[in-house]
C-alpha cells in the first residue's frame, strides 16, 4: 500500500504529468470563469490532444479541467451573479450581494476556501471508500455488472423524469451509436451502410466534442450570457486576511464535502443539487440563518464546498463499477477505455500506481486551482471581458482540426459537425443530453455484460433472480422507477385538490 | 408572450421526438439487413440483440410525441422562443465550408478564412479582430499540429491546380 502511494506520488509528480495538470486546471479555471463554456467544452476541446499521453497523464489532463471548472465558476457567480458553471449559481445568492457591499473578497475568499475544502475532503472519502467498494464488486459477475449499469443508467433517467420519454430516446439513441461499426465479439459489420468508412463506428471523441463543443459553441454565437462586463476587485490577489476569516466556518466545509461527495456518488445527481443541498443544510444549521440569501460567506463556502466535492464524489462509482455519474465523468470512463484501462473492481489491484497517481493528482489539481486563483485573482477575473463570440469560434475551429487530427479523418470532424447541429438543438431544447453521453459510453460495456449473462444463462435473464446481489439491484432499480412516480402522481392529485378547493371558494 | 410560455407550446419537441422515433423504426424494420450474422452465434449471443433492444426502447419512447405531432392542431414551432438562430445557421455553414476549404485550400487558408468570416458574422469587426485573430489562431494551430504533433493535412487541390 505504502510502496503504491510512493509510486503513485513519484508518477504525478513527473513533469509531464504536472505540466498536465497545471495546463489542465488552467484551462478549467477559465473556461469555468467564462459563462457558457463550463469544463465539458474544455475537456471535449482537450480530449483529441490527450491521445499523444500516456493514461495517466491524459487523465491528469482533463482532471485538471474537471475540477479547474468548477473553482472558476464561483468567480463570475460572485463579481456579476452570472455563475460561470450551473451549480455556482446557489453561490451567486449570496456571493453577489456581499460584493455589491463592496465584500467580494470575503466572499471569493469563503468560496475558495470551500472549493479547496470541498475537493480535499471528497478526495479522502475517495481514497477510504474506493477500495471498500471495490472489494465487494469483487465478487461480482457479468450479471451483477449488467443490473449495476441497469441501475446506474435508471438513475439518471429518473434523476429527468419531468423529461422521461426524451430521456429514454436519447438513452435509446446514444446505445445506438455505440453498436455502429464492426462488433468486437463477432466481427461481424452494423449500421455501416454498406460503407467503409463507417466500420470504424461514430468514435465518442468526435460524438462527444461535436454534442457539447461544437453544439455549446453554436449556442454561444447568438447569445450574449453576461449581465454586465464590469468587475470590481479592491486587489489583484486574494485578500489573506479574510481567508483565515472563512476558516471559522470549517464545520460547514466538512458537512458540505460530505454531503457533495455523496450526492457525486449516485449516478445523475449532479453539482447542482450537490451544492443546493449544501447550502440548505448549512442554512438550516447556521446560527446566522437570517443572513443567508442577503449576503453571508458561509453560503459561498457551503456551496462550493458541495460542488466542488462532486468530481472525486463521480469516481467512486467510475473507478469500482465502471458506471460514470454524469457526463463529465463519462468523458473520464472513454479515455479510460480507448487506452483499453476498463474501470471496475479489479482495476484497483491490477493498476494500482494508476489510481494512486490519479489520487495524487487530484490533489495536486485542488492545490494548484487554489494558489492559482489566490495569485493571479484579477487576472483571472478580467477573462470574462473576452467576448463570448470570438471564443465560441476560435473554439469551433481547434476543435475541429483537433478531432480531425486523432486520425486524420476528414470523417471525424463531419461527424463532430453533425453532432454539433444535434447539441444545439437538444441545448436550446433543453433535453436531457447526459442520457446521450452516458448511452455511448455504457453502450458496449451493458451490451457485452448482456450478452455474456445471457449466456450464462442459455438465452435467458431469469439467471438475474437466481443471483442475490443482482435481485436486491433489480429491487433497488424497481424502487427507483416507481417511488418518484408515486410521489410525483400524489402531488399532482394534491395541487389539482387544492386548486379546485381554491376555485370553489 | 414570456419565452416559457412559447416553449412549453411549441410543438418542436414533439416534432424531434417523432423524427427520432421514425428513425429509430426504420432502423429496426431494417435492421436484419444492416447487422451481419453469419457467425455460428446463436441469436442471444449474437450481435443483433441489443441493437434490437434498444431500438424498440426509441420507438416505445417515441410513441407519445408520435401521437401528439399527429393528432394536436396549433400550438407553435418554436425551437425555445428565442428567435431564429440565423447567426448560428451562418456559422454552421461556414463551418461546413471550413471543412471543404481543409481539401481545397488546405489548413491554412481555410482556418484563416474562416474565422474571418466567422467573426464578421458574429459582429466582432475591429481590425485587430478581424486580421490579428484570424493570423495568431492560424499561426498557433500550424506549429501545433504541422510542426510540433506532424499531423499530415490534404494537400489543398485548389492550389496545386492553379500552381500547375
Amino acid at each position: 500500500m505504502v510502496e503504491q502511494l510512493a509510486a503513485g506520488f513519484t508518477a504525478a509528480f513527473a513533469p509531464a504529468n504536472l505540466v498536465a495538470l497545471l495546463f489542465g486546471t488552467v484551462v478549467g479555471i477559465v473556461v469555468g470563469i467564462l459563462p457558457g463554456l463550463g469544463p465539458m467544452v474544455g475537456m471535449v476541446v482537450l480530449l483529441p490532444f490527450s491521445f499523444a499521453f500516456t493514461p495517466d497523464v491524459a487523465l491528469s489532463l482533463l482532471l485538471g479541467v474537471f475540477c479547474g471548472g468548477y473553482f472558476g465558476g464561483a468567480v463570475p457567480a460572485i463579481l456579476m451573479r452570472t455563475p460561470g458553471v450551473p451549480s455556482s449559481l446557489i453561490t451567486s445568492f449570496d456571493g453577489y450581494p456581499l460584493t455589491r457591499k463592496g465584500e467580494a473578497q470575503t466572499a471569493l475568499s469563503a468560496a475558495l476556501l470551500g472549493s479547496f475544502g470541498g475537493g480535499v475532503i471528497s478526495l479522502w472519502i475517495l481514497v477510504f471508500l474506493a477500495p471498500i467498494l471495490a472489494h465487494v464488486a469483487a465478487s461480482f459477475g457479468p450479471p451483477e455488472y449488467l443490473t449495476v449499469a441497469v441501475f446506474g443508467v435508471v438513475l439518471v433517467v429518473m434523476a429527468f423524469r419531468d423529461r422521461l420519454a426524451q430521456g429514454l430516446m436519447l438513452l435509446g439513441l446514444g446505445f445506438w451509436i455505440s453498436t455502429v461499426g464492426i462488433d468486437g465479439s463477432t466481427l461481424g459489420a452494423r449500421f455501416t451502410f454498406g460503407t467503409l468508412i463507417m466500420q470504424n463506428g461514430l468514435h465518442i471523441i468526435p460524438v462527444c466534442l461535436g454534442l457539447f463543443g461544437i453544439g455549446q459553441t453554436l449556442l454561444l454565437v447568438e447569445r450574449d450570457i453576461l449581465r454586465g462586463r464590469e468587475v470590481h476587485l479592491s486587489r489583484s490577489t486574494l485578500d489573506f486576511s479574510k481567508l483565515w476569516l472563512a476558516l471559522r466556518y470549517w464545520r460547514t466545509l466538512i458537512r458540505s464535502g460530505v454531503i457533495g461527495t455523496f450526492v457525486g456518488l449516485l449516478p445523475g445527481t449532479g453539482s447542482i443539487l450537490a451544492s443546493f443541498m449544501s447550502y440548505d443544510a448549512a442554512k438550516r444549521l447556521s446560527k446566522e440563518k437570517e443572513r443567508f440569501g442577503k449576503g453571508t460567506p458561509e453560503g459561498c463556502l457551503a456551496s462550493e464546498a458541495g460542488n466542488n466535492a462532486v468530481p472525486a464524489g463521480t469516481m467512486i462509482p467510475l473507478l469500482t463499477l465502471g458506471i460514470p455519474g454524469d457526463a463529465l465523468s463519462a468523458v473520464l470512463l472513454g479515455v479510460f477505455t480507448i487506452n483499453g484501462i476498463y474501470p471496475g473492481p479489479l482495476l484497483l489491484v491490477k493498476e494500482p500506481v494508476l489510481i494512486n497517481t490519479l489520487y495524487w493528482s487530484m490533489l495536486l489539481i485542488n492545490v494548484a486551482a487554489f494558489a492559482m486563483l489566490v495569485v493571479w485573482l484579477r487576472p483571472f477575473a478580467m477573462i470574462v471581458k473576452v467576448p463570448s463570440r470570438l471564443l465560441a469560434v476560435v473554439i469551433m475551429v481547434i476543435s475541429l482540426v483537433g478531432i480531425y487530427a486523432v486520425n486524420t479523418r476528414l470523417f471525424d470532424a463531419g461527424v463532430a459537425v453533425v453532432m454539433g447541429v444535434l447539441g444545439y438543438v437538444l441545448l436550446r431544447l433543453n433535453w436531457p443530453i447526459v442520457n446521450l453521453v452516458m448511452g455511448i459510453v455504457l453502450g458496449e460495456i451493458m451490451e457485452n455484460r448482456l450478452r455474456q449473462t445471457l449466456s450464462l444463462g442459455e438465452g435467458s435473464l431469469a439467471i438475474l433472480l437466481g443471483r442475490p446481489i443482482s435481485m436486491a439491484l433489480l429491487g433497488l432499480t424497481v424502487l427507483i422507477i416507481a417511488g418518484p412516480l408515486i410521489l410525483d402522481r400524489r402531488r399532482a392529485k394534491k395541487a389539482e385538490k387544492s386548486d379546485f378547493v381554491r376555485r370553489a371558494s | 408572450m414570456a419565452d416559457e410560455q412559447k416553449n412549453a407550446e411549441s410543438r418542436v419537441h414533439d416534432l424531434l421526438g417523432a423524427v427520432l422515433g421514425l428513425f429509430a423504426l426504420g432502423l429496426l424494420v431494417t435492421s436484419p439487413w444492416h447487422v451481419d450474422r453469419s457467425g455460428p452465434d446463436p441469436f442471444y449471443k449474437g450481435p443483433l440483440i441489443f441493437p434490437l433492444l434498444v431500438l424498440i426502447l426509441m420507438v416505445g419512447a417515441s410513441l407519445p410525441s408520435l401521437w401528439r405531432v399527429l393528432r394536436t392542431r396549433g400550438g407553435t414551432w418554436y425551437l425555445d422562443g428565442q428567435g431564429l438562430p440565423v447567426r448560428s445557421l451562418r456559422v454552421l455553414a461556414l463551418l461546413v465550408l471550413f471543412l471543404a476549404g481543409l481539401v481545397y485550400l488546405g489548413l491554412e487558408i481555410s482556418t484563416w478564412a474562416f474565422l474571418f468570416a466567422a467573426l464578421w458574422t458574429v459582429e466582432q469587426r475591429s481590425v485587430w479582430k478581424l486580421v490579428g485573430i484570424p493570423t495568431l489562431v492560424t499561426l498557433c494551430l500550424y506549429l501545433v499540429f504541422k510542426v510540433f504533433l506532424g499531423v499530415w493535412f490534404p494537400e489543398p487541390v485548389l492550389l496545386e491546380a492553379l500552381m500547375e
